[in-house]
Order: structure tokens, then C-alpha cells, then sequence
């Protein structure tokens, strides 16, 4: 019998085929074909049936009726993007001043660790919907005056008490919709705050020791040393914090297009999510390719 | 072969965690203390001084304001917690007493053993403890050996398929449960199962529809550990590996006897993860379950099962701000078992992501 010859790497290639396997059969049936399954939904009437469902071809139609008809999906979309565009420099802003002000020693540092990292093991879970839903509930009592604390008042007081009155309107309205959810916030950045606190720790320390010898204060530091050295990260945390705000199942669109689910409108509901899919897609797209440009990548 | 890659191999990932050691400055007085800056001041430029003295006030102050301000940053965190565990024990009239700002007159466990008693806490715990840590154990596996595979080999339409990876993570499940519903419902392969049976399997409310997924490196969130497991992959040196082959390990081999070990906090990351995923699903699992069969599901209708078992079919008249003690008591012993494990591991949870090649993305 002759032996087949094959090069090493072409042999090596086949391995690869052979640890892709279980998952690339797994994908097929419970990735590709549901999403292949419900693009053709999006194009479809869709009715329950006995046992079936039954499909009618019906082309742009569900597509035409969600941005055409439907009362509310256009006015979320644009909501949702006006939140995230709004929100996601807050989220990277504060997490990385949180992770640089934990990154230093102090005592009690590991418990301050833990403490921000927290919510990413609860807030997945019914438990967050549970708690935010009985603070709100709790009405008059000291929830209340717990969110109300970061509310206007406090924003239009503190400045002030700096000096500045009557500042404008605008400006406040911004500053009001991000503190009075400050409770949000801190909730959704432990990844963030984790994915920075790595990155410094690989700030090198050579670069650190230079700078200390000549002198540099820690506002130049900031800017020459840790912002240059932490830039790949700020891309990394920038798409997940967009990829989280728009997959999360509590905001206004997800929450639309699962209730479109539960009266039994496939058809409406897959166009919907698929139009929505489409445009994060090319928000990322556009992202990533305006921020590629000012990251700074050490040169090994 | 085996004793050079534990040592080499082992160290380094080990040397990350271990310890600076620390150099101790001896203790001085504040007076010494000022002295010494003075002197140091004497032979400089009044611009050196000034840039000093800025300084040295900067040192003084900046702790502080750190201090309350992560104080304060971990209050608003630990708040939740904090009125969950203040509410727990507390009798509900105690709830409309404005007396009351955090610790209770009266503690009862009341309930907390209502909630054990309407969530059916034990059986439902047990079955989810077994259902968690089986889908994890499968999908860290499964995970792992497709992120080996994008991380080391060459083949066509890698580029591809990794995309699907990156699909994965960002399609979200609500758009693709319905045809996974059906499938389920109708389960099916090939038209065997049919053409023995007479008609397909009905898997709804088996826990076969959460192990097939992660059998197959699909379950919940698997694109995420498959991409991180390519990372850390990734970032093992090569040479490992190419010594193995050389010495006649095959591909399978080497894997699990050399890579493995040597990416070992981050399978014990991966792990904790999707126990922790599992743990707090309830989106997929609504899906496929009827019944409440996790503790997530349980505890998402708790207000329901209260009515039925507690409040003896809205006989009993609760108001939703006296409800809230049962549910934070639900909540309270929902969680508790994975607060435990991250209290005691929090170590593998933070700074295994830290080291899981994430950095080198």
C-alpha cells in the first residue's frame, strides 16, 4: 500500500478542519440556518398555524411598513442612536478615569476592584430588572431622594455655587439625563473599567521611569504616555460598549421587537431586527474606521 | 519534552501574578519630613521650586479625594445590595414606616422562606446548578477547540468562517430563537427520527435544547469564548508547539497536553463566565422552558408564583411597595450562591480577562 504525501502544511491545514468541526456543524444548524430562516420570515406573512407556520411571499412590504407605518420604530431608532452616541463617550471617559484611579496603590484597592466589577455578574440577570424596577417603585422614600440627589438640582446648584447662572439650557439638559443616571452608568462599565485596568498595567514601566526623571507631571503624563498607550483599547471598549447598548434586551427598540414577537408578528418583527442589525452594523463599520486612524500602535 | 514546557511555559504565565516586592522607605516625622524639602529646595531655579512645591500639594491632597470618591463610586454600586439585604429581613408594614431609613425595627425570615417555598428554591437550585455547570463545562470545552483551531491552523476560508464567529457575538438571540424554537419543537435528523418514530421529537422543556447548543459551541454566548480562547492562543509562543511536532505529538496531542495547561487561568476564566451567563439567562431559556426550571426563570415570576402560593390567589391584598420585600428576598437568595463563588474566586474572574490575551486584540 501506498502512503499518501502530503506537505506539512497542507496536513496541518486538515487538523485545522478537523478543531473547526463540531463547531462549524453546531453553527449550521443552530446559527446559520435560524438567521438564514429569518431573514426569509422578514420577507414573509407569516401566520401561525397547527403545527406550522404558513409563509406568503410579500417582498419589501414589512420593511416598508416598519419605517413607513409603524407609529413608533423610526422615532426609537433614532432615540437609541442619539442615547449611545451620547452615552458611549461618558461610558469610556468615566471607565478609564475610574480605572487609572484604581490602577494606583492605595489600601483597599482589591476590595474597590471587586466592588466595580460586580455588576457584570449580576447585571445580566433578572435581578437587575428586579432592583431598578422596586427603586423606582419605592416612590417617596429614599430611592428617590437617592436618584433625585444627582438629579437637576444638585447639577444647577453646583454650578452655581462655582459662579455660573443661568448657564445654558442646553448644556443642562445634557448634563441632567447623564447624571440622573449615574446608577446606570456605574452599572454598565465593569468590562470597560477591567479591559483599561489591563491595558495600563501594560503601560511599560521604562517609559514610565523616563518620564518621572524628566520631570513630567501626571496631566502630561496622562496625555503623552497612558492615552498613546491605551489608544487599541479605547477601540476595543468603544465597539463593546456599542455592540452592548444595542444588544441589550431593556432598550427601547429590543424591547419593540420583542413585543412584536410576542403578538405572533415574525415577519414585522424579523424586518425590524434585520433593518436594526443592518444599521448597527454600519455605525460600527464607520466607527472603526474614522477612530483606526488615531490609534496608536507600539512598534516591536 | 513535558519538563521544559512546565517550566518555561508555567513560570511565565505564573510570574504575572506574583508580587512586586515592595521597598520600604523608613518612617519619618512630619518635621524631618519638611525639612528634607526644604533643603532640596535651596540650590533650585524658583521654577523648579514652584513646579516642587505644586507638587508636593498635589501628593497631599489627591488621596483624599481619591479616597471619597471611590468611596462614594462604591456606595452607588453597593447601593442596590444594600437596600436588597436592608429590605430582605424586613416585615412589610415596616415598609411604609418613613422611620425606617435602612436597618429594620423587627428582622424576620419570613420572607425569605416564602420565597424558598414559591420558587420550590432546593429543586430548582439543583437543577440548575446541574444544568450550569454541565453547559459550561461543554461549551469551555467545545469553545476552546474551535478558538485553537482559528488561533494555529491555516486552511481555506478562515477568513470567513471567523467572520460567522464575529456574527455570533453580534447578532442578538432575540432575532434567531424563533426558527431555534421550531426546531426544538421539531426536532429532526435528517428525517430519520421521523421515519422511525412516526414523527419528530418534541425537545421544548428537555434540557437537551441548552446541551445540544453548547455541545456544539453554540450555546450562550459562545462567539465571545471562542474569540477570546483565539486570543490567548494567540499569544502563546509558538515554538511550543513546532518542538512537539517535531518530536512526532500530534496536532490533537499537543493541544491537550501542551496548550491547555499552559492557558489554564483563562479556561478557569471562560468557565466561571459562562457559569455565571447560565446562571442569569433567562431570555433563552424562557424560550425553550415552560416550566420554571432555572432560578432565573423562577425568580422572573416570582410575582406570579407568590400570588398563587403565598397570597393564596389574590385573597391576600399586597400593595406593590409591601411586595418589594419578597421579591429583593427573592432576589437576595438568587444570587447569593454567585455572589459566594465570586467572592471567593474574584481573583480568576478580573484577572483572567486582564491576561486572556484581550490586550492583544
Amino acid at each position: 500500500m501506498k502512503k499518501i504525501h502530503m506537505s506539512y502544511e497542507k496536513k496541518k491545514g486538515l487538523y485545522g478542519y478537523g478543531f473547526i468541526a463540531l463547531w462549524f456543524i453546531g453553527t449550521l444548524v443552530f446559527f446559520i440556518s435560524p438567521v438564514i430562516q429569518s431573514i426569509v420570515f422578514s420577507f414573509n406573512e407569516v401566520k401561525v398555524e397547527e403545527g406550522n407556520l404558513a409563509q406568503t411571499f410579500v417582498g419589501w412590504a414589512k420593511y416598508q411598513y416598519a419605517f413607513g407605518t409603524d407609529p413608533n420604530y423610526r422615532q426609537y431608532l433614532v432615540e437609541m442612536l442619539q442615547n449611545t452616541a451620547l452615552k458611549t463617550p461618558v461610558i469610556l471617559i468615566f471607565s478609564l478615569f475610574v480605572a487609572i484611579v484604581i490602577n494606583q496603590n492605595f489600601r483597599g484597592r482589591t476590595f474597590a476592584r471587586a466592588v466595580f466589577f460586580l455588576p457584570v455578574i449580576i447585571a445580566t440577570g433578572p435581578v437587575y430588572a428586579i432592583i431598578t424596577g422596586d427603586m423606582s417603585t419605592n416612590g417617596s422614600n429614599e430611592a428617590a431622594q437617592f436618584s433625585t440627589m444627582f438629579e437637576t438640582d444638585m447639577v444647577d446648584q453646583l454650578l452655581e455655587f462655582v459662579g455660573i447662572y443661568g448657564f445654558n439650557d442646553k448644556f443642562t439638559e445634557i448634563l441632567t439625563t447623564l447624571t440622573a443616571d449615574i446608577l446606570n452608568l456605574v452599572w454598565n462599565c465593569g468590562i470597560q473599567i477591567l479591559i483599561f485596568l489591563s491595558a495600563l498595567q501594560n503601560v511599560s514601566t521604562s517609559a514610565k521611569e523616563a518620564a518621572m526623571m524628566e520631570g513630567a507631571t501626571a496631566w502630561e503624563f496622562f496625555w503623552k504616555i497612558t492615552l498613546p498607550c491605551v489608544s487599541p483599547m479605547i477601540l476595543a471598549c468603544l465597539i463593546y460598549t456599542i455592540i452592548d447598548t444595542f444588544i441589550d434586551p431593556t432598550n427601547k427598540v429590543m424591547t419593540l421587537i420583542v413585543a412584536k414577537q410576542t403578538q405572533w408578528d415574525f415577519g414585522l418583527m424579523s424586518a425590524m431586527a434585520w433593518a436594526y442589525f443592518a444599521i448597527v452594523l454600519v455605525a460600527l463599520g464607520v466607527i472603526f474606521l474614522i477612530i483606526r486612524n488615531w490609534i496608536y500602535y507600539e512598534v516591536e | 519534552m513535558a519538563d521544559m514546557v512546565n517550566t518555561s511555559g508555567a513560570s511565565a504565565v505564573l510570574g504575572k501574578f506574583k508580587k512586586k516586592p515592595k521597598l520600604k522607605e523608613p518612617k519619618m516625622t512630619r518635621k524631618e519630613r519638611n525639612e528634607r524639602f526644604k533643603k532640596r529646595l535651596e540650590n533650585l531655579t524658583p521654577e523648579e521650586q514652584a513646579y516642587l512645591k505644586r507638587k508636593r500639594a498635589l501628593e497631599g491632597v489627591w488621596p483624599v479625594v481619591r479616597a471619597i470618591l471611590v468611596f462614594s463610586l462604591c456606595f452607588i454600586i453597593l447601593y442596590p445590595l444594600i437596600f436588597m439585604v436592608s429590605t430582605a429581613f424586613r416585615p412589610r408594614a415596616e415598609m411604609n414606616d418613613p422611620t425606617i431609613m435602612w436597618i429594620p425595627k423587627t428582622l424576620i425570615l419570613s420572607n425569605i422562606t416564602d420565597c424558598i417555598k414559591a420558587m420550590d428554591f432546593w429543586n430548582t437550585l439543583g437543577n440548575t446548578v446541574v444544568l450550569n455547570i454541565g453547559c459550561a463545562l461543554l461549551s469551555v470545552v467545545t469553545c476552546a477547540i474551535t478558538g485553537y483551531g482559528f488561533a494555529r491552523f491555516k486552511f481555506k476560508g478562515k477568513g470567513i468562517l471567523f467572520g460567522i464567529v464575529i456574527l455570533m457575538i453580534l447578532v442578538p438571540a432575540q432575532i434567531i430563537n424563533i426558527p431555534q424554537f421550531l426546531y426544538f419543537r421539531y426536532w429532526d435528523i435528517f428525517g430519520i427520527i421521523e421515519a422511525v418514530r412516526g414523527e419528530p421529537i418534541n425537545l421544548i422543556n428537555s434540557p437537551w435544547t441548552m446541551y445540544l447548543p453548547a455541545l456544539t459551541a453554540n450555546g450562550i454566548r459562545a462567539g465571545l469564548f471562542i474569540f477570546l480562547f483565539r486570543q490567548s492562543f494567540r499569544g502563546l509562543p509558538k515554538e511550543l508547539e513546532d518542538a512537539a511536532y517535531l518530536d512526532g505529538c500530534s496536532p490533537l496531542r499537543t493541544f491537550v497536553q501542551i496548550m491547555v495547561p499552559n492557558a489554564a487561568s483563562v479556561f478557569l476564566t471562560v468557565f466561571l463566565f459562562a457559569i455565571v451567563w447560565y446562571w442569569n439567562d433567562y431570555y433563552v431559556s424562557t424560550t425553550f422552558f415552560t416550566d420554571n426550571k432555572t432560578i432565573a426563570l423562577a425568580l422572573k415570576n416570582l410575582n406570579d408564583s407568590l400570588r398563587l402560593t403565598i397570597f393564596g390567589n389574590g385573597n391576600v391584598s399586597v400593595s406593590p411597595r409591601e411586595l418589594i420585600v419578597w421579591l429583593e428576598a427573592g432576589c437576595l437568595i438568587s444570587i447569593t450562591p454567585i455572589l459566594v463563588l465570586y467572592v471567593v474566586l474574584q481573583k480568576y474572574f478580573t484577572e483572567g480577562i486582564a491576561h486572556s490575551g484581550l490586550t492583544g486584540m
